[in-house]
């Protein structure tokens, strides 16, 4: 189940002509858990949505498993990320008026609708498994670490083989931080799903098996391995 | 075809018509949300600037209703309008305006007009094919009700025998319309003149008692009080129309040589052709006209529809406005999720669940605003109705009917067909704009 990552002359150029990432090579095996730092405008966000498949003008090839994404329609791409790609956002990215059930439960609205009930009672599963134990609530209630759990809820709704996480403790104070990184984590190795982090948080970047930097939009010189 | 679809109930038809024109609405909302369920995230939508939503709405509705509302209203006037006439079958009076006259005899807004000689009248009156011809005597007054004198068989032909009491059979007997404020038995002093103009006093000693009360008739007689031409002759100093030997009597025959004169015959003919061979005879003659107020009433009409018509134009370009700004405000508003929109394609939501959520998000506003703007076209009928009436007197029911209902059934479907466009813009923005908006 679990997906490897095999990026290659990964190259991003900005409208404007100028370099916004530049990945020669990068490769992860299945399961593993990379973390992605780096000064703030380097390119993390941007390799993070490269690996995703939501950048439209990428050169080269992000291959997950046998899956060339930048060799994909959009619509395919999007398919794939229904399929295999769960998203964690440093804002979480809640509907405010929905409960937590119905946020952790969104990918079931798009999905073949014999799927749906399976997709609503995964997520109804997930929020128990993240120590929310009431799903019915309106997520305006829920505190900060709260509204993070359920988004890493929903990112688990369609039980995806990848886990892709943009500053998901940036929001949070250090207690919550700690316990979204423990539940990060611990989803990611009992899913033996690939996970990749982006963060300036040392104790994220600690828990992971790699951590990548990048400035400039280039990797720099190897350092964690 | 045609036959078949003429051949239809009415009904059937403005049932089809309307399921046609809602046709459109039905499928672009089912090729839209086929296979998704967005209403949960609709709901959000809605609720999260219910405020922005709800004026967006009322804008819509207003707008709707004014458009369907000014509809009814015109239709209702001309119905009413017509209906006030009913009982007015043909008119002969002295050459002049016909407009004029049919206000004067009709509406009962009296000008001054030259008179009818004795006659003439006796002409009409003593035709075989002419059941009723009745003189009509204006000028005086009560407490704002115009006093016209007539004779007994047309307060029966005007009543269709819907009175309450009895027609009056004797000088100094009067009937009422449903809407004089007064009783029967009640006694009421003419004034001479009507309206602000009215002197009263120049009646001394001349008084009327109320025997009998009209049904609502729908027209300006339901203002009215109704006395024996005789009397109101007789209050001027005229002739009475009768022979000086006969005092008593009261009603036709008349006698020509004592005939003061008539603005107005209201002329009720056997049948339909002899009508109109009384028309064609009084009307090619130097000292008369007949005329049918439904044939002016239809004449008026059609000049109405020709600004009626610029009216619809204006008003398709107005609604053509208020589209254009409901366009632009929905791409506002629908800026307002981009981030959550941006995030369900990055959850890996097809392009059409997005395109389908916009949608449906708009075309509620849409449709909310077409159904709202019904109850608003309703509620302004039914002011105008009583604003309009209140000024003529003539009875006018509004209702909203099947060309409103169209008419909104269209505008929702065209909605529909609007709303697709934010929906494209939504979609035609790259997501990682929107994640980083
Ligand atoms: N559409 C774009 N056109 C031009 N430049 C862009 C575009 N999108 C992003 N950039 C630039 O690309 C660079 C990398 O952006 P990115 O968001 O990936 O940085 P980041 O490493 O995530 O930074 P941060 O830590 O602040 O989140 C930035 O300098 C940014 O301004
Ligand atoms: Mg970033």
């Amino acid at each position: 189940m679990a997906l490897a990552l095999s990026v290659s002359d990964l190259r991003v150029v900005a409208a404007g002509g100028r370099t916004l990432l530049d990945i020669p090579a990068l490769d992860l095996p299945p399961g593993a858990a990379l973390g992605i730092r780096g000064p703030s405008g380097a390119g993390k966000t941007t390799f993070l949505h490269a690996v995703a498949g939501l950048i439209d003008r990428s050169a080269g090839r992000i291959a997950w498993g046998d899956t060339d994404l930048a060799a994909l329609s959009a619509g395919a791409r999007a398919r794939f990320r229904a399929g295999n790609v769960g998203m964690i956002f440093q804002d979480f990215l809640l509907f405010d008026e929905l409960t937590a059930l119905d946020n952790a439960a969104i990918p079931a609205l798009f999905a073949p609708r014999g799927r749906r009930a399976g997709l609503r009672e995964a997520a109804r599963a997930n929020l128990a498994r993240l120590g929310l134990t009431d799903p019915v609530r309106d997520v305006s209630t829920f505190s900060g670490g709260e509204r993070q759990r359920v988004s890493v809820a929903r990112a688990l709704a369609n039980r995806p083989a990848i886990v892709l996480a943009d500053e998901p403790t940036a929001a949070l104070h250090r207690e919550a931080a700690d316990r979204l990184i423990a539940d990060l984590v611990s989803v990611a190795r009992d899913g033996n799903r690939t996970l990749v982090a982006v963060s300036h948080d040392p104790r994220l970047l600690d828990a992971m098996d790699r951590v990548l930097t990048i400035e400039d939009g280039r990797p720099a010189e190897r350092q964690a391995a | 075809m045609r036959d078949l679809w003429l051949g239809l109930p009415v009904l059937a038809q403005d049932l089809l018509l309307l399921l046609a024109l809602l046709l459109p609405l039905g499928l672009i909302g089912l090729a839209v949300l086929r296979g998704f369920a967005p209403a949960p995230l609709v709901r959000a939508m809605l609720w999260r600037f219910r405020w922005a939503n709800a004026l967006f709405v009322l804008l819509i509705a207003v707008s709707v209703g004014l458009g369907i509302g000014l509809l009814a209203q015109e239709r209702g006037l001309r119905a009413g309008t017509a209906q006030a006439a009913d009982k007015f079958d043909m008119i002969v009076s002295a050459p002049g305006s016909e407009i004029t006259m049919m206000m004067a005899a009709v509406y009962l807004q009296p000008t001054s007009v030259p008179l009818v000689p004795g006659d003439t009248y006796a002409e009409i009156a003593d035709h075989p094919s002419v059941r009723i011809a009745a003189p009509l005597a204006f000028g005086d007054s009560h407490d704002g009700a115009p006093i016209v004198g007539t004779t007994a068989p047309f307060v029966a032909h005007l009543s269709d025998g819907a009175l309450d009491g009895r027609a009056f059979g004797a000088e100094g007997e009067a009937v009422i319309g449903a809407r004089v404020p007064l009783a029967l038995g009640a006694r009421l002093e003419p004034a001479h003149g009507t309206g602000d103009a009215a002197e009263h006093g120049a009646h001394e000693g001349t008084e009327f008692t109320v025997v009998g009360r009209m049904a609502p008739l729908g027209n300006p007689w339901d203002n009215a009080i109704l006395v024996p031409v005789e009397s109101v002759w007789a209050t001027h100093g005229l002739a009475s129309g009768h022979a000086p030997d006969s005092p008593t009597q009261l009603g036709p025959p008349f006698d020509a040589r004592y005939f003061p004169g008539t603005p107005a015959i209201v002329v009720k003919a056997d049948s339909l052709a002899a009508t109109y061979g009384l028309r064609s005879q009084f009307d090619q003659r130097a000292d008369t006209m007949a005329f049918f107020p439904g044939t002016v009433l239809t004449r008026l009409y059609t000049v109405m529809g020709d600004v009626r018509q610029a009216m619809s134009v204006m008003a398709v370009v107005t609604q053509g406005l208020v589209a254009l700004s409901v366009m632009v405000g929905l791409m506002i508003l629908t800026r307002l999720f981009r981030r959550n929109m941006a995030l369900l394609r990055a959850l890996g939501a097809p392009g059409r669940f997005v395109f389908a959520t916009v949608w449906s998000y708009a075309a509620t506003l849409l449709v909310s605003g077409a159904v709202l703007g019904l109850a608003v076209g309703q509620v302004a009928t039914l002011v105008l109705s009583r604003v309009v009436s209140a000024r003529t007197d003539i009875a006018i029911a509004a209702p909203l009917g099947w060309p409103e209902i169209h008419a909104a059934a269209g505008f929702t479907s065209l909605a529909a067909a609007l709303a697709l466009l934010p929906a494209l813009t939504v979609l035609r923005q790259p997501i990682i704009a929107g994640l980083r908006a």
